[in-house]
């Protein structure tokens, strides 16, 4: 990392979602911030850069992604996002990332300097880890392992199929369909009551213990070291996910949490983070207005809930992680604050994932990762100068970048 | 017309009559059971001898199986076998006019959304005389899948004693058995519901030709044209068009002499009898949805087809303006969508306010179609007796009169049938079809029916008595009402003002001055009048005015690549060539995305076939006028344009394995397949003008005819396409056959070849930043756009997802950050750029005094993510105002919530009949209007595309 301490002069430094300095002076060494203000005494030797007419912010977070899982998602060859089996615990996420991914330089090409990278497949899926967008192969570029376990709370959808004269089944009726959904959670505590009694009998010294990865995966989890990611959208899946983990005393993420919405002052009172990740996402049912998730973030934070906003997981949206800032600007016209809008691809994913101490704002002693930008970030229209990441400025170029100035520069016909 | 079907109706009646009425066991064989006497008289009872007129305590005597008097103190033939029918009713026999038949379990047409898009190889283009493998019916005939009019099911017609002895008991004592199976189904026999020999059951032979809108070719593994509604829209039309070709010809070779006469097929001879002056077999049309309705009486109109009887879904009050006709007879299946007793409260959440209307509307179908239409008929088919019955008097609670729903039962079926000189009513001479029910009425909740009579032969029923109690045969008067509202209630302008001044406003006029701060725009009649400042002093009388306090306003939005209001599959994926098939068959006025995009601020949108094939179908370009038909919201003006695309879709690059063997494979093969069809296209032209100069008749094909309107330049090539190299060889190719290109869709590395396109001169509409979900759009770069356009190219931002729909304001906002561009050109890349790829700007696209006052209005700059749309005008009315909007919303809302409490209670209820599976599923099941916004296409992923959205 950097030792040289250098001073960066922006137009503005937002320090925190709330706090900002404008003009604003920010001073690192060894990749970690040392001091931030409208002006700060300037140490002997140090290199001071200056960007006088472009904002400061802290580098944005994904709460998830499979960038460096995939490349290009109709190519199978291209992808590693997802596994054969429906409990892989022992599954680890950030070992399959290709450093080399096109895809990863131009997501940081918009700001974007972390991302956790979630393993997809089965209902427990594996663990994530978190990967920052710069580093010389996976072992420097991922910075935490075991973020989280994931957990892919089963659908609690009812209906009744067309009767089919080709199966001689008849379609299973509403009551029968009730009574899976509670089998299905009971199995998904017989899951965790297994592991942990494998973590016992491993504590007993017993000799008829043997090792098995996927109940060491485990150990962590039941024991409260790794939190649970519960991939849930539905109201009912939510509510039967948060009762379930409050019974069991686990500490949970809320992902995906299409409906968290209707349930805000509860996940509020609760402490439920949650990750939101449908404001584009259709409206349920045709009757349901244009705007039925453009809302959803601004009732989540002004509930108080610890809210993060993320893409929708899997293949298609990997390419897409550079629009995070404007999956999060989006509720801003529909009653989002922009101070949370902010946060939620800031400190929030940073608290989420365990990593506030380190990075999310520009507080001192907090990592020196950071974006400078044209204005507001979650502005559509803003450019994305510079990115410091650690200490280290990192490039803004990307296969995008190369190949527009190579066409540009085409002689014309 | 009704002469020419009354006339028809005769010769129907007359044809019946030459049968032997009478069974030819007269005289039995030793050893058979003899038959009774046939001459009975019925005394005392009531006899409901039409749906109008009721005898009290009457007689009855019928005579070799039909009737010989009715009426009050006959007198009674000596010899006559006498009923005493005191406190009982006679009823004429129940018809069912569309007993589904012909196959193992007949099911109505449901239209419905797959969510897969399936192609297939091995098939030659449907229209063009002899190529390669007969791909649809095996044997002579059309050579296309579910075309066989020929078919009679008459034919291999066997008593169904299974069904058809539950139908007795209610009443039944005759139906019209129709064909099940395929497009053109052929024709199936009139019979009574008894069960003697087939040969004693027929009445008439040939009922009517039955046309269904059923996309039959998606059965096929692999799946085989038509897979779409579109497609069968077509194959429809060239059906028609080759039968009377055929005809033609035949005509003309019969005045002419020539060798070798041209000899019809089997399939054209039996679709002549439907067509043409004579018109001997009429059509019925199973359209399979509201909307079809429409579209069924369209191409009956197109055609000449004497306004064919309709067989309706039940569906019809979502648009019951055109979906039911004063002029057209309809059929309605009697199944009612039963509501689950769902488990936990939160499970109603799932429950959507679409299922609850269809559910709450069910039993108020009958009474609207009664009003609506000229006659109306129900068929049992696809329920139980039972539930007919329960759900016929469930109707009859909602406001049916007791007499429709009898005529509905007894003389409307029998009159589209042509069979009501013998059927339907008491009167004399009629068939002796009749049953008999204790009391003074059929229409209680277990009517007990004692005997039924079909052409003067009883069947008795023994009802038990333990289960009927006195109590249940009294009639129950209770009447049920209706909560559920139409759509067009709420599907409607906002307001409609003759002139309207926007004072104030920051104009984004599109045109080449730059934003006016502060202006007035003038509106009239829906158009432009007047741009400047201070319009205020001279305006029209009643002029509306609204003020700008510093909001902009831009033309409305146009989405040059759009496929978010098409019904029924959104590719016909199978052949290669798929000119013939017309998004504007398929729009979907129902649509939600309408109302959801307007509040994006979108008022057009180009309607496009997707990408599976190098030559799509026809595309529509639409207003968004909310609540309008489908072909009011057709934006006339615009030039005919049409669906290709290059690359890994139509090489079906991602479809698995099983797809190896379609031409083409390649982008080699690409290029040659256009060389191919538009050289077909020429040598069809020649042909053409030789017929025309000569005098022939010719035979028209609807995919070659498209394609010469391309290289006549009347239609507008929008394609798809991604490398630089097929966008080059695509582009010459097309100048080789004198063709300029209407714009490259996603042209995603167009930017490499800027200059060439821009020559050219064809559009480019792309994506703001999409790339990487194939191998072939990895080099795409959002900054293709700029490049594009500052090597002058005219180009737009298209979504081609209903979701970025939404939010194109703010996708244009991005070729400011990544090209540079000023915002208003940012802006014309969704309003000016667009219209001119369309051919639309002479009349919409920017804000220009005459164009069109298309419209939106912003709460600050719309490229900036803190602004909102907050009102969208489509030619000077206004369909999307914030607050009306979230008014709107609400409204549905508490509707949705009373229809839910509405549901909870009537679960409450004892229900008497267990439902059956079909009712229990048709309420998890989506209507054809509402399943095409749940599974949205986009052309960015072709193997499954719900996914691509979903993920």
């Amino acid at each position: 990392m950097g030792e040289t301490t250098t001073l960066y002069r922006a137009k503005k430094i937002q320090v925190t979602p709330s706090q900002f300095f404008q003009p604003g002076e920010i001073l690192i060494q060894n990749g970690k911030i040392r001091a931030i203000g409208n002006s700060i005494k300037t140490p002997k030797g140090c290199k001071i850069i200056e960007w006088k007419n472009s904002e400061i912010y802290p580098g944005l977070i994904s709460p998830g992604s499979s960038l460096g899982l995939a490349e290009i998602n109709a190519l199978r060859p291209t992808r590693d996002l997802s596994e054969v089996g429906t409990h892989t615990p022992a599954i680890e996420a950030w070992v399959a990332v290709n450093p080399d991914s096109e895809l990863i330089p131009v997501a940081r090409a918009n700001g974007i300097t972390h991302s956790l990278i979630i393993p997809m497949g089965g209902m427990i899926s594996g663990t994530s880890g978190l990967l920052q967008l710069h580093g010389w192969g996976i072992e420097e570029m991922v910075i935490k392992k075991r973020v989280a376990l994931h957990l892919w709370w089963p659908g609690h959808g009812l209906s009744i199929p067309q009767p089919s004269h080709k199966s001689k089944t008849k379609p299973k009726s509403i009551a029968d369909q009730d009574k899976e959904r509670i089998k299905r959670i009971t199995e998904i505590n017989e899951y965790f009551d297994q592991a942990i009694a494998y973590q016992k009998l491993k504590q007993s010294g017993d000799q008829s213990f043997v090792q098995i990865p996927s109940w060491e995966a485990m150990i962590p989890v039941v024991e409260g070291k790794v939190p649970i990611m519960i991939h849930a959208d539905e109201s009912r899946q939510i509510k039967a996910a948060v009762q379930w983990a409050q019974k069991r005393e686990y500490q949970i993420i809320l992902s995906g949490a299409r409906d968290s919405w209707k349930h805000a002052d509860w996940l509020a009172e609760n402490k439920i983070p949650v990750i939101f990740r449908h404001i584009f996402s259709a409206p349920p049912h045709r009757s349901s207005p244009h705007d039925y998730y453009f809302k959803a973030p601004g009732i989540l934070a002004r509930a108080g809930v610890s809210l993060s906003i993320g893409l929708p997981l899997g293949g298609w949206a990997t390419a897409n992680q550079r629009n995070l800032p404007y999956h999060a600007a989006h509720g801003v016209a529909h009653g989002f604050s922009r101070e949370k809008a902010l946060a939620s691809i800031t400190i929030e994913p940073a608290k989420a994932l365990g990593m506030e101490k380190e990075m999310g704002t520009l507080q001192v002693g907090k990592h020196a990762t950071f974006l400078c930008a044209s204005g507001d970030i979650l502005d559509l229209r803003t450019r994305v100068e510079k990115i410091v990441i650690q200490g280290i400025e990192v490039s803004v170029e990307s296969r995008h970048t190369r190949l527009n100035q190579r066409y540009k520069d085409r002689p014309r016909r | 017309m009704i002469s020419s079907t009354r006339a028809f109706l005769f010769i129907g009646v007359c044809f019946c009559l030459l049968k032997p009425l009478y069974p030819k066991t007269e005289f039995p064989y030793p050893g058979d059971r003899p038959n009774g006497i046939t001459l009975h008289a019925f005394v005392g009872g009531d006899i409901q001898v039409t749906p109008e007129k009721k005898i009290r305590r009457g007689t009855l005597i019928i005579r070799d199986g039909k009737i010989e008097a009715v009426g009050k103190n006959l007198k009674i033939p000596d010899g006559c076998r006498e009923w005493n029918c005191t406190n009982q009713t006679i009823y004429a026999g129940f018809i069912d006019p569309y007993l589904l038949s012909g196959s193992e379990n007949p099911k109505f047409l449901e239209l419905n959304h797959d969510e897969h898009i399936h192609a297939t190889a091995d098939l030659s283009f449907h229209g063009i005389p002899s190529t390669g493998q007969d791909p649809g019916e095996k044997g002579p005939g059309f050579e296309v899948s579910g075309v066989h009019p020929q078919r009679k099911l008459m034919d291999g017609l066997q008593t169904e004693e299974r069904k058809w002895g539950k139908l007795r008991k209610f009443g039944f004592t005759s139906a019209h058995l129709a064909p099940s199976e395929g497009i053109f189904r052929g024709t199936g026999p009139f019979v009574l519901l008894s069960d003697q020999e087939p040969n004693e059951l027929i009445l008439k032979n040939e009922v009517s030709q039955i046309i269904a809108f059923d996309p039959v070719g998606k059965k096929s593994s692999p799946p085989v044209y038509p897979v779409s509604l579109m497609g069968v829209l077509s194959v429809i039309r060239q059906t028609i068009l080759e039968t009377k070709y055929t005809n033609e010809r035949a005509r003309f070779e019969s005045k002419n002499p020539v060798n070798l006469r041209l000899m019809p097929h089997t399939g054209v001879r039996a679709l002549s009898r439907s067509l043409g002056e004579r018109k001997s077999i009429p059509i019925w049309i199973e359209p399979g949805s509201c909307l079809m309705n429409a579209k069924a009486m369209e191409i009956a109109q197109e055609f000449e087809l004497n306004n064919p009887v309709i067989i309706a879904t039940g569906d019809e009050w979502r648009n019951p303006k055109i979906s039911l006709s004063p002029h057209h007879d309809y059929i309605l299946p009697m199944i009612f969508p039963t509501i689950p007793d769902l488990p936990n409260p939160e499970d109603w959440e799932q429950i959507s306010l679409d299922q609850l209307r269809a559910w709450d509307h069910a039993p108020s179908m009958a009474r609207l179609l009664n009003e609506m239409t000229r006659t109306i008929s129900f068929t049992t088919s696809e329920t139980e007796p039972g539930e007919f019955h329960k759900n016929l008097l469930q109707s009859i609670a909602r406001g049916l009169p007791e007499n429709s729903a009898l005529a509905s039962l007894t003389t409307n079926p029998a009159q589209i049938c042509g069979v009501d000189k013998i059927c339907g009513t008491l009167e004399a001479s009629k068939l002796a079809n009749f049953f008999i029910v204790s009391g003074e009425t059929y229409f209680t909740e277990n009517p007990r029916i004692e005997s039924t009579w079909i052409q003067g032969r009883p069947f008795f029923h023994y009802p038990d008595q333990g289960v009927t109690d006195s109590n249940s045969t009294e009639k129950r008067n209770e009447q049920t009402s209706k909560l559920a509202q139409h759509p067009s209630r709420l599907n409607k302008p906002v307001l409609r003002p003759t002139s309207v001044l926007f004072s104030g406003f920051n104009l984004w006029s599109c045109e080449e001055e730059s934003i006016l701060l502060n202006h007035d725009i003038l509106i009239e009649n829906g158009k432009i009048s007047k741009i400047g400042l201070n319009l205020k002093t001279k305006l029209p009388k009643g002029c509306k005015v609204i003020l700008g306090k510093g909001r902009h306003l831009t033309p409305g939005i146009i989405d040059c690549h759009s496929h978010a209001m098409i019904l029924g599959r959104v590719n016909e994926s199978t052949l290669p060539s798929t000119a013939m098939v017309r998004i504007a068959d398929v729009v979907n006025s129902e649509s939600i995305n309408i109302e959801r995009q307007l509040a994006g601020g979108v008022t057009i949108c180009n309607l496009l076939h997707g990408s599976s094939n190098p030559i799509g179908g026809q595309n529509a370009v639409i207003k968004l006028r909310l609540g309008e038909s489908p072909n009011k919201l057709i934006f006339k003006k615009a030039p005919q344009g049409i669906k290709f695309a290059l690359g890994e879709n139509v090489k079906q690059a991602n479809w698995g394995d099983k797809y190896t063997t379609r031409f083409p494979q390649s982008r080699m093969g690409v290029k040659m397949f256009f060389q191919n069809r538009f050289g077909a296209a020429l040598f069809y032209e020649k042909k053409l003008k030789n017929a025309a100069e000569q005098g022939l008749p010719f035979r028209r094909n609807l995919e070659l005819d498209a394609i010469l309107e391309i290289i006549r330049g009347k239609r507008f090539i929008h394609c798809h396409s991604y490398r630089q190299d097929e966008i080059l060889v695509f582009l010459r190719t097309m100048e080789g056959f004198g063709v300029r290109v209407g714009s490259l869709q996603h042209v995603l590395e167009g930017y490499k070849v800027a200059d060439e396109i821009s020559r050219h001169g064809a559009g480019a509409s792309t994506f703001s930043d999409w790339w990487a979900y194939k191998f072939e759009v990895y080099d795409a770069i959002p900054y293709a756009g700029a490049i594009m356009h500052e090597r002058g190219c005219v180009v737009s931002f298209n979504s081609d997802s209903p979701d970025h729909a939404r939010r194109l304001n703010l996708e244009a906002a991005k070729a400011v950050k990544y090209g540079g561009l000023s915002e208003m050109e940012a802006l014309k890349f969704i309003t000016l750029n667009p219209a001119k790829q369309l051919g639309i700007d002479p009349w919409v696209g920017s804000l220009k005094v005459g164009k069109d006052a298309d419209i939106a209005i912003w709460s600050g700059n719309p490229l900036d993510y803190r602004s909102r749309c907050v009102q969208t005008w489509v030619d000077g009315i206004l369909f999307h105002e914030i607050e009306a909007s979230a008014e709107r919303d609400k409204k549905r809302a508490d509707e949705r919530l009373s229809l839910v409490t509405k549901a909870q209670q009537s679960l409450k209820k004892e229900i008497s009949i267990e439902p059956s599976e079909k009712a229990k599923s048709k309420f998890f099941r989506y209507s054809l209007e509402s399943a095409c916004d749940l599974y949205p296409h986009s052309c960015r992923s072709n193997e499954n595309h719900a996914q691509c959205l979903h993920q």
